[in-house]
């Protein structure tokens, strides 16, 4: 393969990470909650797609949409059993609640799937435009990324219900005393963060094989995403999101893989010493 | 007839007690002022009344229904509105999205366009800033702004919370008389202020609140003229 190829597959997962990103951080940035079960969702995400697959026998891509719904309604209940409680709580305790969700999800998948890889039988073969050939899959997870990030966009910014996550995030006792019901729009809210994961990790999942411990790698790139671009800033995760993927795509290219990592924080660092806001800027 | 009566209110937070058991109530469609020198708990009278923070003991009556223990979105969805003390603004959100905000209760939806009108009538600077980011605006519009998005909740009662707080004293007289213009449209106000001889110029009745207890209460144009009002609150 050549350079180009590697930078383009690269930059279409970064499409990926910057949706996976996106619902990291817009879950700290609405309520301040640092989402620690990000990882196992989006591998549960990944097993949503490859059980609608192998048992309801629909299309993987079919699968994305329904795993998108259940990704909502379960945020909204882990949002209700396990986080409301301790909304108001130092951030301790809602680090502990969401670790504890991860230890739940990934204790009880492993029981389930053991941690051995499984894999969505499913290819749309290659895409070849001049000297780059990548397989279809990836673009299209590239393209419904785009299309993700532009609905929610849409959806925070032209939609009544979005604008009170808006308001909710910019000052909730404020959106309380307007009528807004604060509690259920941040149970919305986290449900529309792990909603972003589970596609996430369903769009990966169309391309690489995938265990229950996958999200893991997943979450830590999200970090490094969301903080990148500005916290709580769906733009900036999303650009995050192409660097990242860019880097993780060329460094292959020149030297071991064991230095992706390395080179990732090297530049993590920097761009935190450069701009500690992150390239688009924190919105708060 | 009161619209809104407090009984023998105690709250406070955690451990720390401020009200020992406050009472006020509200004639409909006046202007009310609850004045009282700082720490004497008014602003937490004000979110008990709201429901940011639990009554301990004693009973808020709104419109003939025992709301003590609604939570704050639940009352502003029955009309009971608190521009609170700070402004509170949606500082990232444009000055018409933070109207659009105040619209959140049911009962205010169908009269969007006639509060939207109301509010830009007597603000209307706010109009012509209406593209701007609420925390782009200078102090005084962003209080406008904080009692426009109050008045566009169409509220039966509106609570507020501290407005002459940082404001050149001719905005302030502007901000009241505009207030004067909104009780002859039949709204209930609650006037929460530091700035005593103000309030009880600009109210019809008025309470006296000191260390989390209503100390007297009477008609504005008395208690003005009352010899320990004068003495404690107006330092003549």
């Amino acid at each position: 393969m050549d350079i180009l190829t590697f930078l383009v597959d690269g930059l279409l997962i970064g499409f990926v990470y910057g949706i996976a990103a996106m619902g990291l951080t817009l879950i700290w940035g609405v309520m301040n909650v640092i989402n620690l079960s990000h990882g196992p969702i989006i591998a549960l995400g990944m097993f949503g797609i490859y059980f609608a697959a192998t048992s309801l026998g629909v299309n993987p891509y079919v699968g994305v949409i329904l795993v998108s719904f259940a990704g909502l309604l379960l945020g909204m209940l882990i949002y209700a059993i396990a986080i409301h409680r301790v909304i108001n709580a130092p951030h301790l305790s809602t680090l502990l609640a969401t670790f504890a969700v991860n230890m739940i999800i990934i204790g009880l998948g492993t029981t389930a799937f053991t941690t051995s890889a499984y894999n969505v039988d499913f290819s749309l073969g290659n895409i070849s435009v001049g000297p780059v050939n990548t397989p279809t899959t990836r673009v299209i997870a590239a393209l419904a990324s785009v299309l993700v990030t532009g609905a929610l966009y849409f959806f925070l910014y032209r939609t009544t219900l979005g604008k009170y996550v808006r308001a909710v995030t910019d000052n909730r006792a404020a959106a309380e005393l307007m009528g807004i019901p604060s509690a259920r729009i941040l149970a919305l809210s986290f449900g529309l963060g792990t909603m972003l994961a589970a596609i996430a990790g369903g769009l990966i999942a169309t391309f690489f094989p995938f265990t229950i411990l996958s999200g893991g790698a997943y979450e830590l790139k999200s970090f490094v995403v969301g903080v990148m671009g500005g916290v709580g800033n769906p733009l900036g995760a999303l650009i995050g999101g192409l660097i990242l993927g860019t880097f993780e795509g060329v460094i292959p290219a020149f030297m071991p893989t064991s230095w992706v990592p390395v080179l990732e924080f090297i530049l993590f660092v920097v761009i935190l010493l450069v701009r500690p806001t992150g390239l688009l800027g924190a919105k708060k | 007839m009161s619209i809104l009566e407090v009984k023998d209110v105690a709250s406070g937070y955690g451990e720390v007690q401020i009200l020992w058991g406050a009472s006020l109530s509200l004639g409909q469609g006046m202007i009310t002022s609850l004045v009282g020198a700082n720490g004497a708990g008014k602003t937490t009278l004000l979110r008990t009344i709201m429901g940011l923070v639990k009554p301990k003991s004693g009973s808020i009556i709104f419109n003939g229904q025992d709301v003590s223990t609604l939570p704050a979105h639940n009352k502003a969805e029955l009309g009971l509105i608190l521009v609170p003390e700070g402004r509170q603004l949606f500082v990232q959100m444009s000055v018409e999205e933070n109207l659009e905000m105040g619209t959140a209760p049911k009962r205010a939806k169908p009269r969007k366009d006639y509060n939207l009108e109301r509010v830009y009538t007597i603000f209307p600077r706010l109009k012509e800033r209406r593209a701007q980011k609420a925390r782009t605006l200078s102090g005084g519009e962003q209080q406008m702004l904080a009692v426009a998005r109050g008045i566009m909740a169409d509220p039966v009662v509106l609570m507020i919370d501290e407005m002459s707080l940082g404001l050149a004293p001719v905005l302030v007289l502007d901000l009241f008389q505009n207030l004067r213009k909104l009780k002859d449209e039949g709204l209930t106000i609650l006037l929460v202020e530091q700035n005593v001889q103000m309030a009880l110029a600009v109210s019809d009745y008025g309470f006296v609140l000191a260390h989390g207890k209503v100390d007297l209460h009477g008609l504005s144009a008395n208690l003005i003229d009352d010899e320990h009002v004068r003495e404690a609150y107006l330092g003549i």
